[in-house]
This record gives C-alpha cells, structure tokens and sequence, in this order.
C-alpha cells in the first residue's frame, strides 16, 4: 500500500524516530569513551552511529520531498498499513506465548500459543486446530527434546 | 593430491554425512519450495542446534538445506506461480506459463538438471578461485579487512535494499548491535546499561532467527487467506535433445550465476534476474516468446542461482566476507565452530575446505535424484496453509533463539527483533545489511583499531597508508568508486567542476 507519491501511511513519522533513535545512539556511543583516543572502544560505534544519523537524514529528506508531491494519509490508514486487526491479534498472542514461557514451560506454552493461532488464522474449528496443534507440538517434542536433546524450559508452576 | 581426495570425498563415504547431506537437500527443496519458508531463515534456525554438533556434520546439513533451497523456489514458481524464494523471481515468468500449458513436468525437468549443472560449474570455480584468491588474501593487513568489511556491508546494502541511505542506515544498525557487550580489547562494557544479559554480547544466531524468521512471518501473516492454484504434472525427466539444445545458455548463465555469487552482497537473486535479462538479449528469436514459456526464460536464472551458490562460498571462505545472507549465516555457524574464514582456513583447515567443496558437489548429485521424484507428494505438502506455518516458524525461531545458551531470555530477544525486522521491512528496508553489520561490525572494529596502533594512533600516518600500500590503495579506491556512484556526490562534483569551468 503506498500513496500516489510511493510513499507509505506512517513513513513520516518511522523516519523521523530513526533519526531520534540514531541521536540516542550518538549520544549512548559517545558516553562510551568520548573524544579520548582513536583507539577507545567508543570509536567504531560513534562511527556508525554516525552514519546512522547521516543516512536517517537522507531518508528523511527523501521522505519530506514525496511528502510534498502526495501527502501524508491519516492516522487510520497508518494502522490499517503497519497494524492491521490480525497482526494486532496475533502480536497479543506472541505476548501471551513470552510471558507464558517462563510460568507454564516451552511445550504447554507453545501448544497454547499453537492452537490459538490456528485456530484464529485457519477458521477450520477447535477439532481441526487442537488436532493439528497436538501432531506438532508432538514433531517439536520429538525433533528438540530426543533428537537435538535441547533442555526446554519447564516452567516455574510444575517445579 | 590424495589426501585432498580424501578430504573431497569425506561425506561420500562416510554414510552419516551422506544422510545428513541427503536430507538436507530434501528438506532445503521443501523449504525453499514452501512459500513463507526461506532458506536464511531455515539455516539461521538450523545453526542453533547444530552448533554443538562435529562441524563436518553441522555443515553437511547446512550445505544440503542451501542447495536444495535455491532450487526449491522453482518448483512452487512453476506449479503455483509462487517463488517459494526471492532467486525463483525470475523462474516465474516463462515457468509459469510453461506449466499452464501442460508443460510443468518438462519445466521441473529442464529446471532441475540445469539447476545441478549450474550448480556443479559454481563448486567447480570455487575449487579453483578459492586457493588463488586465499593466497592473494595472505597479503592483506588489518586495514584491508576493515576496507573488506565495510565494502562487504555496503554492497549488501546498497544492491538489495530500496536506496543507499536506508542500506547504509540497516549496516549501520547491524554494527551497533554487534558492538553490543564487553570490549574484547578493553573489557569494557559498551550498551549494556548494567544488565548481566547484555554483557556477553547478541549472539549473531539469535539476531539472525530474529530478522529473518520472526520478521518474515509477521510479513506474511497479510497473506494468510491466499490460496494457490497448482497445475497437474506428467513427465519429468528431461529429453536429452531439450538439455544438449540449451547447454550453451546454461553455461553463460552458469557464468553469470558464479560471478555474481562471488562478488560480496550479491546473491543467487541479482544473478537469476540478470541471467534472464541476458538469455532475452541473446536469444533474439526464441521459440515461444519470452513471458509467454520460453524455456530459455526458465533455464537461465534456474542455473544461474544455483551457480551462484559456490560463487558465494568463494569470498566468504578466502576473505572472510558473505557472498549473500546465507553464507552470512554460515559464516557465523564456522564462528561458532572456532573456525576462522578468511585466507588461513586453506593452509590452516584444508580438509574443511575441501570437505565443503566435495559436500556441495554431492548435495548437487542429491538435487538431480531428489528434483526428478517424488512430485506428488511434493505438491500435496507445498499446499500446507500459512495459518499453520507461520505459528510453526514462530515456535522453531523461539526454541532456536533458546538453545544457543539455554537462556529464556533470548527467546525476548528474538521476538523483539522480529518486530523491528517486520517494520523495517514494510518500509522498504532490507535485514541483510543489518545481519551483515552484526557479523562483520566486530571484525571492523578490531581490525580498524589494530591498523591503528599500527599507525602509532597518527590519523595522517593511517589516511597515508591507504595511499601507499597497492591492496589497500585499490580496496579503498572501489570504495570510494562505490560511495561516489551511489550516493549523489558524483553530480555535487560535476556540477560543482562545470561551475568552476565557468
């Protein structure tokens, strides 16, 4: 989706926090050694940093003159572009599946995690979901666990 | 002579190796054929749990997944019209066609033994360039490779993104990332606000699973509702008439595939669409127009992608520098294994050397049986519905992140590179460059900080010695050459000269 100037709903603004975001990391590297030598640990990130200013200069500049030619869009079309209802839906089972990690362990939250998202994506049903979830989960198991012997995190409730 | 043979022929004997070779291969056409399935992707996650694996072991899988992969994508363009990867772009066009007119068995055919051929040149230039070039390479110093480094990053960013600023912009991002953790000349802490976490640094696997796993499935979550339309498939082995009447093509596109896999930044994709690009100059009459089905629209970027994989393995083992983001990421795998690519790995590690050259030739051989069989399966298992597979890339990157160091945390890591990856993304950025940027930020930071010292910390002795020494004098000219084209500073100097001329 990009407006008749090619540029995209939101460009404005995610240019314009790179560039505050390379200022930060300007200032994080700076903080490191300073100006105190040429061969500190602080000049090489300085450096890139640096670049990263310059460039989200350029980017913005690029930025501003197709913002002239077509307009930025409203607020609206920046969300349908960038967080549409499925990715917002599927972030917030992403969340759940991080937090629940650490509590209830790596298989129990990603049978979780898997179910609810196929069975949200696919629209098949809870059988078709629960079943193809179980088949997985089993593959992960088997493939992680017994063949790579990976040590999965258990989770604090069973311990 | 024969213990070169030996090492050559490790994996062909060694019947572990073999399996391992030979399914990765299987799995690398799946994997490239499945749309939503990449190959950096599957490599990055594959890293994290070979890692502890023998390296003759780690690599032969990951060999096989890479040259399975690259030709993978053809057959999901072909039957779907679909490139199941970025290199199968160009296989779509007259693939595609060639199939919806009853052709796509003979496509598959065709594709798949010009894929082995161009793919067996591309190992073939690289048993032969890699030892010349490693020795060329011994010459270098400490400032060349920082030279080599920031060209390497640079030409990622500047060939595969949308403009130089943003692919300057990624490198940049991917350097700052890797500077993360303790000075490893110092021991001094740089970004890591006092978290134990932070200190020992982001692992390059973690960052990459992150990038390329969790980023493309967030992308291709906008394309869950798409269903494919397959085409039906009958004969698949080739005529002998069709492959002898097209040889010449495939080499030139061999030849196209195994220069533009060498060079730094370029990968089997700009070789495949400058191979098509060079099949339609030089085929001025072709049987079916291009567009239309013409087997030379097919043949050319199938064989140059697949060329383009042992040209990519050629900086990366003589220099130290990816050819493309795969062997970025296997670059990063040979790190990890303790092993150091650059020009040392021939004299110090010849038997890895010639082991991965002999495990290519193998999985290419593996190409050839597995790219003519198992057809049906193939098309019932491509069918596999994204709201399946994208959950599924979310758990394999979370577990991959996880068992690098067994550390929970860096499955947050991961997640949270992945958001950034898919913003990134959907304006326009590419991830190469910032993977690229976290693997060589490191070697740039040592090396520029050695040749340094070396200078005795005299910026006018530093700037003069990349004047006076010839590698260093032609490494810094091409980046100068590289800076001026592609940025606007070649017209600020022309015009600038025709004012002065006023």
């Amino acid at each position: 989706m990009k407006t008749p100037s090619g540029l995209r709903p939101g460009e404005l603004i995610f240019a314009l926090m790179l560039l505050a975001f390379s200022l930060v990391a300007l200032r994080e590297a700076y903080a490191i050694s300073g100006f105190s030598g040429l061969t500190t640990g602080g000049v090489l990130p300085m450096l890139a940093s640096g670049i990263m200013v310059v460039s989200g200069l350029a980017i913005l500049r690029d930025v501003l003159r197709r913002c002239l030619l077509g307009g930025e869009v409203s607020l609206s079309t920046i969300g349908a572009f960038l967080l549409p209802m499925r990715l917002l839906l599927f972030g917030a089972l992403l969340l759940l599946y991080a937090l629940a990690i650490p509590r209830i362990g790596f298989i129990a939250a990603s049978g979780g995690f898997l179910f609810l998202s196929i069975l949200y994506l696919w629209r098949r049903g809870f059988v078709w979901s629960a079943g193809i979830s179980l088949v997985a989960i089993l593959a992960v198991y088997v493939l992680f666990r017994l063949v790579f012997q990976v040590v999965l995190p258990m989770g604090s409730v069973w311990s | 002579m024969i213990e070169t043979f030996g090492f050559f022929a490790t994996s062909w004997i060694d019947p572990y190796l073999l399996m391992l070779t030979a399914i990765g291969t299987l799995a690398g056409i799946y994997v490239g054929a499945i749309p939503g399935l990449s190959v950096t992707m599957a490599t990055s996650i594959l890293i994290s749990f070979t890692f502890k694996w023998e390296v003759n072991a780690a690599l032969a899988l990951i060999a096989g997944v890479f040259v399975g992969g690259v030709y993978g994508g053809a057959r999901s363009a072909i039957l779907l019209n679909i490139p199941g990867a970025p290199s199968a772009i160009a296989t779509a066009i007259d693939g595609y066609p060639l199939a919806k007119k009853g052709k796509a068995g003979e496509a598959i055919g065709l594709s798949t033994v010009m894929s082995v051929i161009g793919g067996l040149i591309g190992v073939l230039a690289l048993a032969l360039a890699a030892p010349l070039i490693s020795e060329i390479a011994l010459k270098f110093t400490s400032r060349d490779y920082m030279l080599l480094g920031i060209i390497g990053i640079l030409l990622v960013g500047t060939l595969s993104g949308e403009s130089f600023a943003k692919g300057a912009f990624a490198g940049a991002l991917g350097v700052m990332i890797g500077m993360i953790g303790l000075d490893p000349m110092t021991a001094e802490t740089r970004f890591t606000y006092g978290s134990i976490n932070l200190m020992g640094g982001v692992p390059y696997v973690v960052a990459m699973i992150g990038f390329f796993g969790v980023a493309e499935a967030l992308v291709q979550l906008e394309q869950v509702d798409k269903t494919p339309v397959k085409q039906a498939v009958s004969k698949i082995v080739p005529a002998w008439y069709d492959v002898k009447r097209y040889i010449k093509i495939g080499l030139r596109a061999s030849g196209i595939g195994t220069l533009i896999g060498a060079l730094p930044g370029t990968g089997g994709d700009i070789a495949a669409l400058l191979a098509y690009d060079d099949a339609k100059r030089s085929t001025p009459k072709p049987e079916t127009p291009f567009g239309e089905g013409a087997k030379e629209g097919l043949i050319a970027p199938e064989t140059a992608n697949n060329a383009a994989v042992g040209g990519a393995f050629i900086p990366m083992l003589t220099l130290g520098i990816p050819g493309d983001a795969v062997t970025a990421i296997i670059i990063g795998a040979l790190f990890i294994h303790g092993l150091k690519p650059g020009p040392l790995l021939l004299s110090d590690t010849p038997h890895l050397f010639w082991f991965l050259v002999g495990n290519l030739t193998l999985a290419n051989l593996f190409l050839l049986v597995f790219g003519l069989t198992g057809i049906r399966i193939f098309t019932k298992i491509v069918e596999c519905p994204r709201a399946i597979l994208i959950p599924l890339i979310v758990i394999f990157s979370a577990v991959g992140a996880y068992a690098i160091q067994n550390n929970p945390v860096h499955i947050y890591w991961t997640l949270a590179f992945g958001v950034i990856g898919y913003l990134l993304k959907k304006y326009g950025f590419q991830v190469g460059p910032i993977i690229l940027g976290v693997i060589l930020g490191p070697m740039i930071d040592a090396n520029y900080r050695r040749a340094m010292i070396g200078a005795r910390e005299d910026l006018g002795q530093f700037a003069l010695d990349f004047l006076t020494h010839p590698i260093s004098l032609i490494l810094s000219t091409a980046l100068f050459i590289m800076l001026l084209s592609q940025t606007h500073a070649l017209r600020w100097l022309s015009r600038a000269a025709r004012c002065v001329a006023r």
